[in-house]
């Protein structure tokens, strides 16, 4: 590195290498973030976040993690890290994998050190052995009157910063890919129909995919004692009106088809009819508390359904509903059905209950970037292990040797983070020798 | 039956913790060390009560303790006795008793005062919380936050015993504070303690990640409940930075420790009571 060089260059990548800069940055996303959690977010409040003052939202404070000035910040932050990564790489790969042996006595640490007197011979050998039995990797030297020695025990864990540091890109990209490639979206559909994927409701990015859905149920089960089991959806795959693929879904249990991921997010029932009129039969489907309506054809006649129950909750299934005339606040008539019966409505047309036909509400989803976000998670975790629980061992010695008989071995540890553990590993590293 | 049981541990628990936290206190006054064994005997009787509520708890609801915030609070006491039990026993460290202890007594009045017994009682959860990974989730963020609430007492400790030296000057004598460890050693134990918890928060946010991309196909959603957890995490990695980096130990490290906590308790109850948001089953 040019440390003395002014150019502009220079200057900036001096001022991302700094760590000073990195806790900064870190500092503000986390006070931008706690704001953020303050003010409404249109993600989850919408009404909220549209009440907020037009010159907040302006600046993106009811968005304010999809705002490009915090992806800004996120952005400086990798190159932060980038930056100090890559300043720091080489220097890392020296001290785990370019080890020099001390070429006297001096560059043995002075404070955690040792001295053992013996043959040098043995000495010699059983400096070796011992390195080898305690799975140091080491290096030797052998100079004139010096032989000395340098070794390292779990070396990987001089790169867990730097993994942990990398990680983080890894993870600002796997979002960055899930935003610029991905899309999310919802629908809510009755057992029996087809929607093409394309038609779903979007919250994020677009639909390029061409096939269809075909929703072939929808069952809110519940367990025996009354406890919502699970909502379970079956669905099929159409590519060009052939099915291609076909599997039930439940929450927690998602469907992928080509990287498109089916979330069970809702449920609601709803219920199947036919209206026979004038010799003719219309098949009818209406989702529980009048979410939508049918009108009988060339009548003022309005039929909803107030509450459905499934056959699994109460032995039979059973359908309440209402008609409405007109605009008339009051129903002209209203009851009960169970299943297969039929009756008269207001002499015009005759209503069937056929039976119940839920309602799925799927999220829908494609992120490429998840698996890059699971990649980083896993480096993030496995940065951090290495940093604090697999700590290096550095220890190194010099044997000197006056008359070529006797041996003066020294040996020295160099301290790491948790400076007990050092001490402990020079012992015994000293007392194996000395056996 | 169970249900009394249950009920009957709970109680136990709030006795045998509150005992515990007096006579800690009575403790580090009188330096009496039958009071001080009696003291650890107490939390570690109260350990036991919580474990069996916990576990009562969990074979009435048939899942995980997580269906609503009594059962979040218990299995957060849980963390910090177990914690702080470990650390007095590994590093011969009774006195902290005396900092931790307050902060399980303070969660339990805390569920006797604002937690009707409907509040208490076990939920069904909705189909969202039933997976492996939330398991996960509530066991890492136990000990996360148990071992940040020990180390939140050891930075008082830290901040009590460092002004009264800055006076001892002045005074002779120290008071209590005579009876903690050196400052430089509570200092070091405080890093111990924060560097096992920051790869479990780490944990913690990754499981929870990954359970609510099964759930509902986001990974991270920014609200208000995951925003705090990262602000936590952010804080303690400044923490593990300033240490290594600026040798900001002692005093200032001490504090960190301490603010960290306080954002621990702010993601906790502040989310669920002061801020709107998703985790809204918590509440
Ligand atoms: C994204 C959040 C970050 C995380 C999770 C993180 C994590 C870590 C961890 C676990 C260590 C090892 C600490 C120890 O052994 O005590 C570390 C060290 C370090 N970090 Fe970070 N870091 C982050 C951001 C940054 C930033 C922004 C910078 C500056 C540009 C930075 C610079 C360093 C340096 C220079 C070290 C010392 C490495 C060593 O002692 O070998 N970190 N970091």
């Amino acid at each position: 590195m040019v440390e003395n060089s002014n150019s502009w260059s220079d200057r900036l990548w001096r001022a991302f290498s700094s760590m000073k800069l990195g806790l900064a940055l870190l500092g503000i996303i986390a006070f931008v973030a706690a704001i953020g959690t303050l003010i409404p977010q249109l993600e989850q409040e919408p009404e909220k976040a549209k009440a907020v003052g037009q010159l907040w939202q302006t600046m993106g404070f009811t968005h304010l993690y999809s705002t490009v000035w915090f992806s800004l910040l996120l952005g400086l932050l990798c190159i932060n890290l980038i930056v100090c990564s890559v300043q720091r790489v080489n220097g890392i790969y020296k001290r785990t994998f370019k080890l020099k042996p001390p070429s006297k006595l001096e560059q043995i640490p002075q404070k955690n050190r040792m001295v053992v007197q013996g043959t040098f011979a043995p000495l010699q050998e059983s400096v070796q052995k011992v390195l080898k039995q305690q799975g140091y990797h080491f290096v030797l030297s052998d100079q004139s009157n010096l032989w000395s020695f340098i070794a390292i025990k779990r070396r990987l864990g001089n790169w867990g910063s730097l993994i942990t540091h990398l990680s983080f890109v890894v993870l600002v990209l796997g979002a960055l890919l899930g935003s610029i490639l991905g899309f999310k979206g919802y629908f809510m559909q009755g057992a029996g129909s087809t929607l093409p994927i394309q038609s779903i409701q979007l919250s994020k990015g677009t639909v390029s995919e061409t096939f269809s859905v075909r929703i072939n149920s929808a069952e809110d089960r519940l367990l025996p004692n009354g406890e919502r089991d699970n909502w379970y959806t079956n669905m099929s795959i159409l590519e060009n009106g052939q099915e291609v693929a076909s599997d039930t879904l439940s929450v927690n249990h998602p469907f992928v088809y080509k990287g498109i991921t089916f979330y069970q997010a809702n449920f609601s029932n709803g219920a199947h009819f036919t209206a026979a009129m004038k010799g003719q039969k219309i098949p009818v489907i209406l989702r529980e508390q009048g979410q939508n309506y049918f009108q009988a054809p060339g009548t003022d006649l309005y039929l909803i359904a107030t509450t459905i129950m499934g056959s699994s909750t109460s032995g039979q299934a059973g359908a309440s509903y209402q008609i409405y005339k007109g605009t008339g606040e009051q129903p002209v008539q209203s009851g009960q059905l169970t299943s297969g019966q039929t009756i008269d409505v207001q002499g015009t047309y005759q209503l069937t209950f056929d039976g119940t036909n839920g309602f799925t509400g799927l999220q829908v989803k494609k992120d490429p970037g998840v698996t890059v976000i699971w990649l980083g998670c896993a480096l993030l975790l496995g940065g951090l292990l290495l940093a604090f629980y697999w700590q290096p061992q550095v220890i190194s010695g010099t044997l000197q040797s006056e008359d070529g008989i006797q041996g003066n071995l020294t040996v020295g540890a160099l301290s790491g983070k948790v400076s007990g553990n050092t001490r402990k590993a020079l012992e015994q590293f000293v007392s194996a020798v000395t056996k | 039956m169970l249900e009394n049981l249950e009920v009957t541990m709970f109680y136990c628990l709030v006795m045998a913790s509150t005992l515990g936290m007096l006579l800690y206190w009575i403790w580090i006054g009188s330096k009496h060390e039958f009071v001080g064994r009696l003291a650890t005997y107490v939390t570690i009787i109260a350990l036991l009560a919580n474990t069996s509520a916990i576990i009562l708890r969990m074979i009435i609801s048939g899942h995980a303790p997580l269906s609503n915030g009594y059962e979040f609070i218990l299995t957060f006491i849980w963390g910090i006795m177990a914690v702080y039990l470990f650390a007095e026993v590994r590093y011969k460290l009774r006195s902290l008793g005396a900092f931790v202890m307050p902060i399980p007594f303070l969660l339990l009045m805390f569920i006797i005062m604002s937690m009707g017994p409907q509040e208490r009682i076990a939920q069904a959860i909705p189909p969202a919380l039933k997976s492996q990974w939330l398991t996960f989730h509530v066991v890492t963020a136990m000990l996360a936050y148990g071992a940040f609430a020990t180390s939140f007492g050891i930075g008082i400790m830290y901040l009590m015993k460092w002004s009264r030296e800055q006076k001892a000057e002045k005074f002779q004598s120290q008071g209590i504070v005579s009876r903690f460890p050196a400052l430089d050693i509570l200092d070091e134990l405080s890093y111990k303690v924060v560097k096992f918890a920051f790869p479990l928060l780490t944990l913690c946010i990754i499981t929870g990640a990954i359970w609510a991309d099964y759930a509902w196909g986001t990974y991270w959603s920014w609200d208000p409940k995951e925003t705090w957890s990262l602000i936590t995490w952010i804080i303690y990695a400044g923490y593990l930075h300033a240490r290594s980096m600026y040798g900001w130990r002692g005093k200032r490290a001490a504090w960190m420790a301490v603010f960290g906590f306080v954002a621990v308790l702010f993601t906790f109850f502040g989310v669920n009571y002061l801020l709107p948001g998703l985790h809204s089953y918590a509440q």
